[in-house]
């Protein structure tokens, strides 16, 4: 790896750093007032705070008992961002569909499995970004040379984009249950989203961000409008059971969307350059866990709920396999009331707008890093315009798609997830490489386990995507 | 997985002779964010250093291309499950 010795700050704490000196600086006031940014300054706020609060816990100062919940307030953000961000609206959907068509069953562990497969590969993510200080795409571009780095941005760039096209449509549709026109609900879904970068500061846009964010909770309360038989849920917990019955196709396209709802490439690139932004250190990869942890079980259970809120249409016999977006919260109403069809419909309108943040965020990041442009939310717009601008540009091109009179919608949302499924495995291949890289990880590098289940999920992806062929290709193959 | 969120104390945590207003240090002296941040989180540091190509085994390049063929199979299987769903041939 190439080195530079020109600048020091603190001593880093791993072999992830290109520059490893602990000595001060032997620099003039002047130099030194040149190489720091005002990103370097906002990070370096952040980071006082996390030193503050650490120190507090140590001392069990300040906050007493609660000065490790402050630490954790401080330092959570990525984790729960991407895991209620990839709650997004065609995911929902997914989980809504599943409850409509298979009801309480092999759906809702299956579910908490994907999840789990999140977890896994998301906290790879997190530790590689906290011990390089990189974005995944800088990392690829650097590690294995354009050739493959641009593999690897087109996968991201298509399935990013149809999948923000997807959050538009979702909004559109949320909103649209309240009669607000097309138009207005994704003007204002735009300026949702201008609104939150225009803040000028990682830390204040990750805080708005998460508040939106936890409003994915919205699906409880419709689930328990719904009187889910509690004594059923646990019984498909611990048993898988009932198994579902009917199209084997549609069950497998189920299965596949379900999987694309937790695991997808912008995942990895989104949580990995947002630990970076907020400027996360290898001692901070326990809370980085943590956070990860908190988010896995956050969406989970948020999943979880879209499957009971719509688990009356399949007990009523209503055939849900034509429903498209809008329909579900309509189709809702007389079984779960009003209220709980318009907390539904609130709830896919806001899964539209998180993920539509998250996702054209971590498109520009990506393309930050591989033009080696500035690339933080810490930078003004002046400082950092080619990052805004494909950060707007993207989610314009893709709201504007929406708009479209006699656009295809309802497939892009079909296949949307299915194509997340299928593009991950050589996400995953990249991923699992780099976090084995001693040479960039040292100590943090994967063990035996965390190899194990990464392995497991670039296989269960696989068999899932030659399944996918192998029912396209010979469709009687599965239908009964 | 470790749930100690203290870790090492940091040298800012005894930064008292850059503390500006309400105990907070003054930012706008560069040696303070020097002394926060890691040596390569700063923007410069990331600008000048980069982590350079690795060499990629037979076995590594056999599975990069085989993913990568892998992808573009299975694109045009989705293309064509589409185009089916479009025509409503099943």
């Amino acid at each position: 790896m190439s080195n530079s010795r020109e600048i020091t700050g603190r001593s880093a704490a791993g072999p992830g750093n290109p520059t490893t000196e602990s000595s001060v600086v032997p620099a003039s006031t002047r130099e030194l007032d040149e190489l720091v940014t005002h990103e370097d300054v906002d990070r370096a706020r952040d980071r006082w705070k996390v030193t503050q609060g650490r120190a507090a816990l140590a001392r069990r100062r300040r906050l007493g008992r609660f000065s490790g919940l402050w630490l954790l307030w401080l330092l959570i953000g990525p984790g729960v961002l991407v895991f209620l961000g990839e709650n997004d609206a065609p995911s929902m959907l997914t989980y809504a569909a599943t409850g409509a068509r298979f009801g309480v069953g092999f759906f809702l562990p299956f579910t908490v499995l994907t999840f789990l497969m999140g977890f896994v590969v998301q906290e790879m993510t997190a530790r590689l970004g906290a011990v390089t200080h990189r974005g995944h795409a800088e990392l690829i571009f650097d590690r294995f040379g354009s050739f493959w780095g641009f593999f690897a941005m087109g996968d991201l760039v298509l399935g990013n984009f149809l999948t923000l096209v997807t959050e538009f449509i979702g909004v559109r549709a949320g909103l649209g249950f309240f009669g607000v026109r097309p138009a207005l609900a994704v003007g204002g879904a735009l300026l949702g989203v201008l609104g939150a970068i225009m803040t000028g500061r990682y830390w204040t846009w990750e805080r708005i961000t998460l508040a939106l964010a936890l409003f994915n909770g919205l699906f409880i309360p419709a689930a328990l409008l719904a009187h889910p038989a509690w004594g059923q849920v646990g019984n498909a917990m611990l048993t898988w059971q009932p198994l579902p019955r009917g199209d084997g196709n549609e069950i497998l396209l189920l299965l596949l969307a379900t999987m694309g709802a937790t695991v997808t490439p912008w995942m990895l690139f989104f949580q990995q350059s947002a630990v970076v932004d907020k400027g996360l250190q290898p001692r901070d990869i326990p809370a980085a866990r943590l956070d990860t942890l908190l988010g896995t079980v956050l969406a989970t259970v948020f999943a979880i709920a879209a499957i009971l809120a719509t688990a009356p249409l399949f007990q009523h016999g209503i055939n849900a396999a034509d429903f498209q977006t809008a329909q579900f919260a309509q189709a809702l109403e007389p079984w779960i009331g009003r209220f709980g069809a318009a907390l539904f419909a609130l709830g896919i309108f806001e899964a539209g707008i998180v993920a539509a943040v998250t996702i054209s965020t971590s498109s520009a990041y990506a393309f930050g890093e591989v033009l080696h442009s500035g690339h933080s939310l810490n930078r003004p717009v002046r400082d950092a315009w080619p990052f805004y601008l494909t950060l707007m540009g993207s989610a314009c091109l893709a709201a504007g798609l929406v708009l479209i009179p006699g656009a295809p919608l309802e497939f892009i949302i079909l296949t949307v997830n299915v194509i997340a499924v299928l593009a991950m495995p050589p996400a995953l291949a990249f991923l699992l490489i780099l976090v084995n890289d001693r040479e960039l990880m040292g100590e943090h590098a994967n063990g035996f386990w965390g190899n194990l289940g990464g392995v497991s999920v670039g296989l269960v992806l696989v068999a899932a995507g030659l399944m996918f062929s192998l029912a396209t290709v010979f469709p009687r193959l599965l239908r009964t | 997985m470790g749930t100690d969120l203290t870790g090492p104390e940091t040298p800012m945590s005894e930064g008292k002779n850059t503390l500006g207003k309400q105990g907070e240090p003054d930012f706008q002296d560069p040696r303070v964010v020097l002394s926060v941040l890691e040596a390569d989180q700063l923007v410069a540091a990331k600008r000048r250093t980069h982590f350079g190509r690795r060499e990629l085994s037979p076995g590594i390049r056999i599975l990069f291309w085989g993913l990568r063929v892998y992808v573009i199979l299975m694109l045009i299987i989705v293309l064509l499950s589409v185009l089916r769903a479009l025509h409503g041939v099943s």
